[in-house]
């Protein structure tokens, strides 16, 4: 081998160092972005898709989030195999209220998705939501199965238990990220809230971060930032969560609760459950990292 | 102007219905998926319903008459009409063989009929074990055996291999040509590849042994339809009765043997005498015939025919070969202890009929949605190769999902209703306390409650203190199972986070199809 080969073969091989997958950094100053405002909308009501617009107004509505050519990401609850009634995903006609009044103020295009835990036809077909949002019959709005291409590591420079993760590119690159959890029980976390929700867009094994759940949880929120959370308690689920089952465990509000602030949106939550917000440690977790308001006296809660 | 019309030659005919079948095959063998309703529309089952050889074996196996295999009957009919078209112009396995021959040219031209009886023997060997309690039909079906291939290895090989080529352009490639690249991986996800990527245990060794069939080709044309295949042995006893076949040449042709030289079965001997048992109606002879002296038409009497030369020793030789082999089986351990990791899938029959009526045509493992169903090896003994159970490890059984009983051809796993599935105990779980964080090193973790799919919980947690690695006295959740409530589905052992074996594992214990029985002698 003379030096020219050898320098062609360095070359040759090397070439695959160059093609590894590129690390995502999000920049200091949009983690430092200001202190979510702690506004809380509130309001029940039998008519899912007029509520989510009631939910919104005291909040300036969804153009105060949604600015027109916008690309938005609704992230439900499609997590089981279950259907509307057992209240272990979100409401397929609050996710389609809130993709409508995304698109209605100007949104390029809506995506909607979830990695599921069951499996992710039978969660996209059996929570309603698919077909929900195909009923809708517009192209900018979407509702797709994860592509396991699209998870990049991000660096989680403000993490105290994490240092990295993979995230969905989709909500990375997206103008607004919309947070649609449903409340309910959780063995673990004692409840699965807005925080919880967000581990639908992370790749990895997600079962690992249970062992100190609520700071990891608190960890990638400082990096997964919706604009808005909305959190689906038109029913919740009592007990056997986070899945239940059992229609005798799901308790009926008609309920709820919007916010730009995610740990305002959790801790008030919280209190559907008869629970206060400290109970909670990823709201706590997620308090002391500065990301929102936790103290009820603090939340301006306005009921619309 | 008049336009010159040439018929079609009837070779061509032939070739274009081979065409037509193995298409409507790989239709159903792509639809054989879940496709956003709980009940399947379409099943390679319908093909492995119509194969006699199966419908006998899986009959015998278990002495009673299996409806759901009924369909068979049409076939024999067809054959004893038309005589054994359904190798030359339906079987995929039979159409794959041909294929190959324009890669693998033959060594010599095998116009010796050869050892041709001994498909014969295995057929007969293969249905008296059947009957006697060793059921090896599926092993050698040519469907299966092509399914398995497919399934295991070739359907997910490609999918893995376009995966890979289209993450390299999506990540790295530039944005005109992901214009191009994704619109084509969007086509080929939503009609070709498997929804989600793919396993299989037995991927490899499915592969070689459906390699090795089409490969033997190169040692004589169809040399497995020809000598091997026990279907193919089963339609030709009755393609020998058939009504209608080819009738060759005569003394009349002179020196022209063209027609024995061209057959792919070499049923054509060199008096130009066709062996109706033999001949898988290709029509190549038909098409081929310089004089045009070769026609399909009404049985004949007294026309020269050649014998099936089975000898009545062969014959008594291979039949008590299948009554005395399964007196082997009951000496082994397993007739004792059934292995405690052998998960059998939602709906499977009390072993011995479960087995009996198997046909290893892999359709369960293909549906199956969570990945969970793949082929036993030796846990089941030398008769259980192919047979599904559950890896739990790899995927688990989906709690709502009813599909494998829904495609299975012979009802060895029986369909159940979302309620009956719901039921169906196929093992339990247990916890291995030495690995299970929350008790091991006291970490939390209990992602096995999380994901325990029975509304009343099998798996419970109570609050407990425990010292942790640090020697600091903690309280925490800690996990147990609740043996009643469990069902088996594995979703604990799948999703336990730990890296290599799980901390929460599923033995066969409890299953419901063996309610009642003991396992083993006991005491």
């Amino acid at each position: 081998m003379d030096r020219r080969q050898f320098l062609r073969d360095v070359f040759l091989w090397s070439a695959g160092i160059s093609l590894a997958i590129p690390r995502f950094n999000i920049l200091p100053e949009a983690l430092a972005a200001e202190k979510p405002q702690a506004l809380l909308g509130l309001a029940t009501g039998e008519d899912y898709a007029a509520l989510v617009a009631r939910v919104l107004t005291p909040l300036g509505g969804m153009a105060s989030f949604v600015r027109p050519g916008d690309k938005v990401v609704v992230k439900p609850n499609i997590g089981w195999d279950r259907s509307p009634e057992q209240a272990a995903n979100t409401h397929p006609l609050v996710v389609r209220a809130l993709v409508v009044q995304a698109l209605e103020a100007g949104a390029a295009k809506v995506k909607v998705f979830d990695r599921t835990c069951n499996e992710q036809r039978r969660c996209y077909a059996n929570s309603g939501i698919e077909s929900a949002i195909r009923e809708l019959d517009d192209d900018r709005a979407v509702i797709e199965h994860i592509d396991p291409r699209k998870f990049v590591p991000v660096n989680i420079s403000r993490g105290k238990s994490l240092s990295e993760w993979e995230i969905y590119k989709d909500v990375l690159e997206c103008d607004c990220y919309i947070n649609v959890p449903v409340a309910k029980h959780h063995g673990l976390s004692g409840l699965t809230l807005g925080l919880k929700n967000s581990m639908g867009v992370i790749g990895g094994n997600r079962g690992s971060l249970h062992h100190n759940l609520g700071q990891n949880l608190a960890d990638l929120a400082t990096v997964i930032r919706p604009k808005l959370t909305v959190v689906d308690a038109t029913r919740i689920l009592l007990r056997s969560g986070p899945q239940g089952g059992n229609v005798k465990d799901v308790k009926r509000l008609d309920t709820l609760i919007a916010s730009p602030d995610p740990v305002a949106a959790d801790a008030y939550a919280t209190t559907l459950f008869a629970l206060q917000p400290d109970t909670i440690d990823s709201t706590v977790a997620a308090y002391n990292l500065g990301l929102g308001e936790m103290d009820l006296a603090k939340i301006q809660v306005v009921s619309a | 102007m008049a336009l010159k019309r040439t018929p079609i030659p009837a070779s061509l005919w032939r070739r274009i219905g081979q065409a037509v079948s193995f298409a409507f095959f790989l239709f159903l063998f792509i639809k054989t998926d879940y496709s956003g309703s709980d009940e399947l529309t379409w099943a390679v089952n319908l093909l492995f319903r119509i194969d006699p050889f199966l419908a006998l074996s899986a009959m015998l196996a278990v002495k009673a008459l299996v409806a759901l295999m009924l369909p068979a009957v049409i076939t024999v009919v067809l054959t004893l009409v038309f005589g054994r078209f359904f190798c030359g112009w339906i079987c995929p396995l039979g159409s794959l063989i041909d294929l190959s021959r324009h890669i693998l040219t033959p060594v010599r031209n095998n116009l010796e009929p050869g050892k041709r009886q001994a498909k014969y023997f295995l057929l007969i060997f293969l249905l008296a074990a059947s009957l006697f309690g060793l059921p090896l039909a599926g092993y050698l079906d040519p469907f299966s055996m092509l399914v398995r291939g497919l399934t295991f290895s070739l359907q997910p090989a490609l999918d893995h291999a376009a995966t890979s080529f289209f993450t390299l352009t999506y990540r790295h490639g530039p944005e005109w040509l992901n214009l191009l690249t994704e619109p084509v991986y969007a086509l080929l996800k939503e009609y070709v590849l498997p929804f989600a990527s793919k396993v299989y245990a037995m991927s490899v060794f499915s592969l070689v042994l459906l390699l090795a069939i089409l490969g033997l080709v190169w040692l004589e044309s169809r040399f497995f339809c020809r000598k091997i295949c026990p279907l193919g042995a089963l339609l030709a006893l009755f393609s020998r009765f058939s009504l209608l076949r080819l009738h060759g040449g005569s003394t009349a042709c002179g020196k022209c043997r063209h027609c024995h030289t061209v057959c792919r079965m070499a049923a054509i001997d060199d008096q130009r005498a066709i062996a109706t048992a033999e001949c898988i109606l290709c029509l190549d002879c038909l098409a081929q015939c310089p004089q045009g002296r070769i026609h399909y038409g009404w049985r004949k009497g007294g026309a020269a025919e050649q014998p099936t030369d089975l000898s009545r020793r062969a014959v008594l030789a291979s039949l008590s070969a299948g009554v005395l082999a399964p007196l082997v089986l009951p000496t082994r351990p397993l007739a004792r202890h059934a292995d405690p990791l052998l998960i059998r899938p939602p709906g499977a029959l009390a072993e011995d009929e479960f087995l009996g009526r198997c046909v290893r045509c892999g359709e369960c493992m293909k549906v199956c949605i969570g990945n969970a169903l793949h082929s036993t090896w030796l846990e089941a003994g030398i008769e259980g190769i192919f047979s599904p159970r559950l890896v739990s490890r790899i995927g688990y059984c989906e709690y709502n999902c009813t599909l494998c009983g829904q495609v299975c051809p012979t009802g060895a796993i029986s369909e159940l209703t979302r309620e009956e599935k719901h039921a169906a105990v196929i093992g339990r779980a247990y916890f291995d306390k030495n690995r299970c964080l929350p008790y091991s090193d006291g970490i939390p973790c209990i992602v096995c409650e999380e994901h325990c799919p029975t509304p009343d919980k099998a798996i419970k947690f109570r609050q407990a203190e425990v010292l942790n690695s640090r020697g600091e006295k903690i309280s925490l959740l800690q996990p147990y199972v609740i043996a009643e409530l469990c069902i088996g589905c594995g979703i604990c052992e799948n999703r336990c986070p730990l890296a290599g074996a799980a901390a929460v594992l599923v033995t066969a214990e409890g299953e419901s199809r063996h309610a009642g029985r003991s396992q083993g002698t006991g005491y």
